[in-house]
């Protein structure tokens, strides 16, 4: 029923672009951990959304929900306005091929060399009449992040960046209309971090997708940011663009990106070195 | 306490019906990956990685227990004049339960570990997410040719064993003991029936299931780190060593109630 009242009416956000990626009141737990509280957000259409915040904060598990790799623990998922999070796994597989995902670490096929780690999902959803035509993509894929001849590499061969492209590479291998980026620059030092900032905003531009980056690299954010939304304690304490966001009067959000620890951590620190209680005792060994 | 308690019984069974539905998944899409063309390199790669490396230890480990066989039998039976059926005792026993069984146990650590591993480091390193966001089932692309290799090696594997065990306590039985050897194999021929050995191999395909689904339920549930890896790597083959005995148990009391239906039919027709 529900999904039928809900189905493809395309609305305009308050920003005034088309909705591709929505959830509504998505609460997400582990156990009794509350990691998402009640968020709604919408992902526009062709444009960068960075989601910032604090390692831990919830971050990979929210972009993860949108192509349903985790399901809700409350709430619910759009993606082009139809309903996924009840969908089957069978009927996901046909959603997410519309997705690129780039993990934290790349996640590639350790067992495979990177030609084939392109190829996997291309054999899994293409008819192949010609092996040359799939050789060409592949040379393709690799050409646009900068990794053309390494082909038959395996991945514990490359550096920290290049697998990260080689991944990027993969994610890309069907055309995405939407790419989401796990923490791309984490990891790198800054040249290659600026290298893979770049080539966020290529891929933007040459391929028209809509990119959601997460990351806690401010940086990063305010270089491919058409609008920026700070997570913090499973809520969204910020959203809008790189102006509002440096502007913005919410302690919690200046402390983050100018990188200063807060009051509370800091109160948290001083106890735990004065009480003594990070040391041991006699009374530990009785 | 009894919240404590009550929590981890509820725990339990939640765990219990996840691997039912994992099984049960897994072998659905085993038997639809059967059909599909694309599966079979995915199997052969598998029985590759699976059986060439398993078969000196399996060998090794069917003569052992057919040779200690001889060597523990030998006396009891001389002790009543009937050392000439010493062939009977370790044919059956060894065709029937102590190759397969012990096969795979062997295999339950040898390959239940490799793949736990395996599966277990792909799931820490998010590679079976990646899998599934790029509209792949992991159950079809992981689990089944797996499954089914296993399904397909542990049966031969098995039968290598029991050739083993058969050769070894045949060696024994001459060379030590001096059984004639006509006598051996005339009175282990007229015991041992097809049925014992098919028994034997029936069991080796349900225990080779067992070690498949029990080690990539553990690897794609494996907590995170290294050390998530090793706990799985342990859990996987406790939880495979009990259930080949179980499995055994099981198994047994139901061939029997089959075995004593057909046994009238089969003695009036002969
Ligand atoms: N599969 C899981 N099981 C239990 N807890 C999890 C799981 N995945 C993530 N968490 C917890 O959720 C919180 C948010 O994790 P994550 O989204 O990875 O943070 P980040 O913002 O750094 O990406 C963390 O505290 C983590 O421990
Ligand atoms: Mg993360």
């Amino acid at each position: 029923m529900e999904k039928n009242t809900d189905g493809n009416h395309q609305e305009r956000t308050a920003h005034g672009g088309e909705t591709i990626i929505e959830v509504r009141n998505l609460t997400k737990k582990f156990g009794h951990k509350l990691v998402l509280d009640n968020i709604n957000l919408s992902i526009e259409k062709g444009k960068t959304t960075v989601i910032i915040g604090p390692s831990g904060c919830g971050k990979t598990v929210l972009i993860k929900h949108f192509i349903v790799l985790q399901r809700p623990s409350e709430g619910e998922v759009y993606f082009k306005g139809r309903r996924v999070d009840n969908l089957s796994e069978r009927e996901l597989n046909e959603v997410r091929t519309q997705f690129g995902y780039l993990f934290q670490e790349g996640a590639l096929f350790d067992s495979m060399t990177i030609a084939e780690n392109i190829m996997f999902p291309i054999r899994q959803h293409m008819k192949i009449r010609d092996w040359r035509e799939v050789d060409e993509v592949v040379k393709m894929k690799l050409a646009m992040v900068g990794l053309d001849g390494f082909q038959n590499y395996f991945p514990a061969r490359l550096s920290g960046g290049q697998r990260k492209r080689a991944a990027l590479a993969r994610a890309i291998a069907l055309n995405p209309e939407v790419l989401l980026y796990d923490e791309p620059t984490t990891g790198l030092d800054p040249i290659r971090s600026d290298i893979i900032n770049e080539l966020v905003l290529k891929l933007e531009r040459e391929l028209g997708v809509t990119t959601v980056v997460v990351t806690h690299d401010m940086k990063s954010a305010y270089k491919v940011a058409n609008r920026i939304i700070m997570l913090h304690n499973g809520k969204v304490v910020a959203d809008g663009n790189a102006d509002h966001i440096r502007n913005h009067p919410h302690p919690v959000v200046q402390q983050f990106i100018n990188g200063q620890v807060g009051e509370d951590d800091l109160a948290v620190l001083r106890m735990s070195g004065s009480a003594g209680s990070s040391q041991f005792l006699p009374r530990d060994f009785q | 306490m009894i919240a404590a308690l009550g929590a981890k019984a509820i725990q339990d069974v939640v765990n219990a019906g996840q691997f039912g539905r994992f099984a049960w998944r897994s072998t659905v899409t085993s038997i639809r990956g059967c059909t599909r063309k694309s599966t079979y390199p995915l199997i052969w790669t598998q029985m590759f990685l699976i059986g060439v490396h398993s078969v000196p230890v399996i060998m090794i480990t069917g003569a052992f227990v057919g040779m200690t066989l001889a060597v523990q039998a030998y006396d009891q039976l001389a002790g009543m004049g009937l050392e000439e059926h010493l062939g009977v005792l370790i044919n059956i026993s060894v065709v029937k339960e102590l190759g397969p069984v012990l096969a795979a146990v062997m295999l339950a650590g040898r390959i239940g570990g490799a793949l736990t591993a395996e599966l277990g480091t792909m799931n820490v390193t998010e590679q079976i997410d990646a899998v599934r966001s790029m509209g792949t089932d992991p159950v079809r692309h992981l689990v089944a040719p797996r499954l089914l290799a296993c399904l397909l090696l542990t049966p031969v594997l098995t039968i290598f064993a029991d050739m083993m065990g058969v050769v070894g306590g045949a060696l024994v039985s001459f060379l030590q003991f001096g059984i004639n050897s006509r006598a051996y194999w005339m009175f282990s021929a007229s015991a041992v029936a097809m049925w014992d050995v098919s028994i034997g191999i029936i069991k080796a395909f349900f225990f080779g299931g067992a070690i498949a689904v029990i080690s990539c339920y553990k690897g794609f549930n494996c907590r995170e780190g290294a050390h998530g890896v090793g706990e799985a790597c342990t859990e996987a083959f406790v939880a495979s060593f009990i259930s080949i005995l179980a499995l055994d148990f099981a198994l047994a009391v139901i061939f029997k109630s089959i075995y004593e239906i057909f046994w009238p039919v089969k003695s009036i027709v002969s």
